[in-house]
């Protein structure tokens, strides 16, 4: 369970979040959005602990910044590729925590390869990471967070560089992770997928929270529309499922 | 790193030694050798057991002693700023060193001071860098640029003294290019204790390490304080360079191609390696000395010429190998 209370956050005097209060229940997946500049990785940092707010965050009671003994999987929107690195063992740096980073045990190396197996990049363990294409790059930053265990996923825009098949593919593991009680939070730019996964949305816009509740109330919601200058069209699928589409300027 | 891969390389490292101490104008026997060393029956005796002991062995050492300290410290440099071609030099060592070691060489009053200077150089050279930079927790490349800015100014300084002090050039260049000839044992000895205490704190630290190839959230996400974790690394690696700097002069290039051609035998980036970088450093800079020695023997090269004889094109080629892999 984690809970944010009137957290905020400047940067010398431009305020980039403002007063956010929000509670994120274990085992659910909660979707950031809003437009550009909104705060949600700055939101997202916060979940992280690495920089500091106003207010309180906190995760089972314990205030989360610089707690080092949280377990948190974290993958950036641009994660810094390591020039050289194998698959293997770019993916092998999620167990080094359990590991208490010294050898690498039996179990992390099962783990390792099944995961690699399970993704389709068992193939590609020996391939340095710079040659591998953007969707496989995606796969084994999903490969390094499952490994690692955590209980809680931070996501900022997991999807960006992957085909409708991969994003999909992605998206089904990452909701398998829930059963395992792992809380997700994640920004994505899709607000489509976001609506068909997440099961809670957070509208921010301007380091506001405008407005946070079931995915599905959420994309029926003006505060949806507002966010982006009411400039997207809702439509629900004969399944019920929501469609939200930019809206072209006429 | 497999325990079979290390035992493999320390044999390795004994046998280059062995061959080093070995070889020259005078050619000794390994069976002697050995037996002196284990002090056994029929070892050697009078000119032989001197050249041995008080000249080819220190020497052979100090070139172990100086090569695993550059070549792990370029391994660990090349890490902290995430960038393959860094080298322990990067930070201003070499300049702060060769400053203090031309303040040293045109003062005759304290010439025999050159290993203090040169050391006390370098070392405030990287904290100089270092205190500069500032924001370094935040962004590395800030501090890899003050560093550079550090070494230009430090670099003006020494070529001011060498002009106004036109006696010392030559002296002040030969210490420039790097030389193990003035190897005995009690340069040996210190420069083995601070090399070893810094040594060991990086293999202590060597897995951690790699986390700092990530951005640092990403380490921070993994459990380490990536801040902390970057500045004993640094001034470890600081420490083994300034050592090995004011024991040895300016060898360059081993902190670069000897990560590299180990990182790339052994199809891993990971610092696990890190012994058996410090090894192969350790034996590629013996292997250089011998040449040195023997290739215009009775005279003798510059090391720092051997390495970035071989240094200098390998580098090109990393250059080349990266564009082509970013393109």
């Amino acid at each position: 369970m984690i809970e944010l209370r009137d957290i905020s956050v400047a940067i010398g005097d431009k305020q980039i979040l403002a007063d956010i209060s929000l509670q994120l229940g274990n085992g659910n997946w909660i979707s950031l959005v809003g437009p550009n500049g909104a705060g949600k990785t700055t939101l997202i940092k916060v979940l992280l602990g690495v920089i500091p707010y106003g207010g309180s965050a906190q995760e089972d009671s314990v205030e989360i910044y610089r707690n080092h003994n949280r377990n948190v999987a974290y993958i950036p929107q641009n994660p810094q590729i390591p020039n050289g690195m194998r698959v293997y063992e770019y993916v092998g740096l999620g167990t080094r925590k359990f590991d208490s980073w010294s050898r690498e045990s039996k179990e992390s190396a099962h783990l390792i390869s099944e995961t690699l197996k399970d993704l389709g990049l068992w193939a590609l363990r020996d391939q340095m990471l710079n040659e591998i294409s953007g969707g496989e790059l995606q796969r084994a930053h999903l490969a390094r967070i499952l490994v690692q265990g955590a209980n809680l996923v931070l996501l900022d825009e997991p999807t960006s560089a992957l085909d409708l098949h991969h994003q999909i593919a992605v998206l089904n593991k990452l909701e398998s992770l829930k059963q395992r009680g792992v809380t997700i939070v994640s920004t994505m730019h899709d607000l489509t997928l976001a609506a068909m996964f997440a099961d809670q949305i957070a509208v921010m816009s301007g380091g506001k929270l405008l407005k946070f509740g079931a995915a599905s109330a959420m994309a029926h919601s003006p505060d949806l529309k507002a966010a982006f200058n009411n400039q997207i069209s809702v439509y629900t699928l004969d399944s019920g499922n929501p469609v939200i589409l930019p809206q072209r300027d006429i | 790193m497999r325990f079979r891969n290390l035992l493999f390389s320390f044999i390795c490292i004994l046998l280059v030694i062995l061959l080093a101490v070995s070889f020259g104008p005078i050619k000794l026997s390994f069976i002697e050798i050995v037996k002196t060393f284990f002090n056994l029956p029929g070892q050697l005796t009078g000119p032989d057991r001197t050249v041995l002991l008080d000249i080819r062995l220190p020497r052979v050492l100090l070139a172990v002693v100086v090569g695993s300290a550059l070549s792990a410290s370029g391994a660990v440099y090349q890490t902290i700023f995430r960038n393959p071609l860094a080298d322990p030099y990067l930070l201003g060592a070499a300049a702060g060193a060769g400053l203090g070691a031309t303040i040293a060489i045109t003062n005759s009053a304290i010439s025999v001071a050159l290993p203090i200077f040169a050391f006390a150089g370098a070392v405030i050279a990287v904290l100089a860098s270092f205190f500069i930079s500032g924001k370094f927790f935040a962004e590395p490349s800030t501090l890899l640029l003050s560093g550079i800015a550090i070494g230009s100014f430090a670099t003006a300084v020494q070529t001011y003294l060498q002009q106004r002090h036109s006696a010392s050039l030559r002296p002040v260049y030969s210490w420039i290019l790097g030389e193990l000839t003035a190897a005995d044992w009690s340069t040996v000895r210190w420069s083995a204790i601070y090399i070893s205490i810094s040594l060991a704190t990086l293999f202590f630290i060597r897995k951690k390490l790699d986390a700092l190839l990530l951005s640092d959230d990403e380490a921070f996400s993994l459990g380490l304080n990536p801040n902390k974790l970057r500045l004993v690394a640094l001034g470890a690696a600081t420490l083994a360079t300034a050592t090995a700097v004011s024991a040895s002069g300016l060898i360059g290039f081993v902190g670069i191609v000897i990560p590299h051609l180990v990182r790339g035998v052994m199809r891993k980036i990971s610092n696990e390696n890190l012994p058996i970088i410090a090894i192969a450093g350790a034996g590629f800079l013996v292997l250089a000395d011998l040449g040195a020695r023997s290739l215009l023997a009775p005279s003798e090269l510059p090391i720092g010429v051997l390495t970035a004889f071989i240094g200098a094109p390998f580098f090109l080629f990393i250059l080349r190998k990266k564009r082509v892999s970013q393109r």
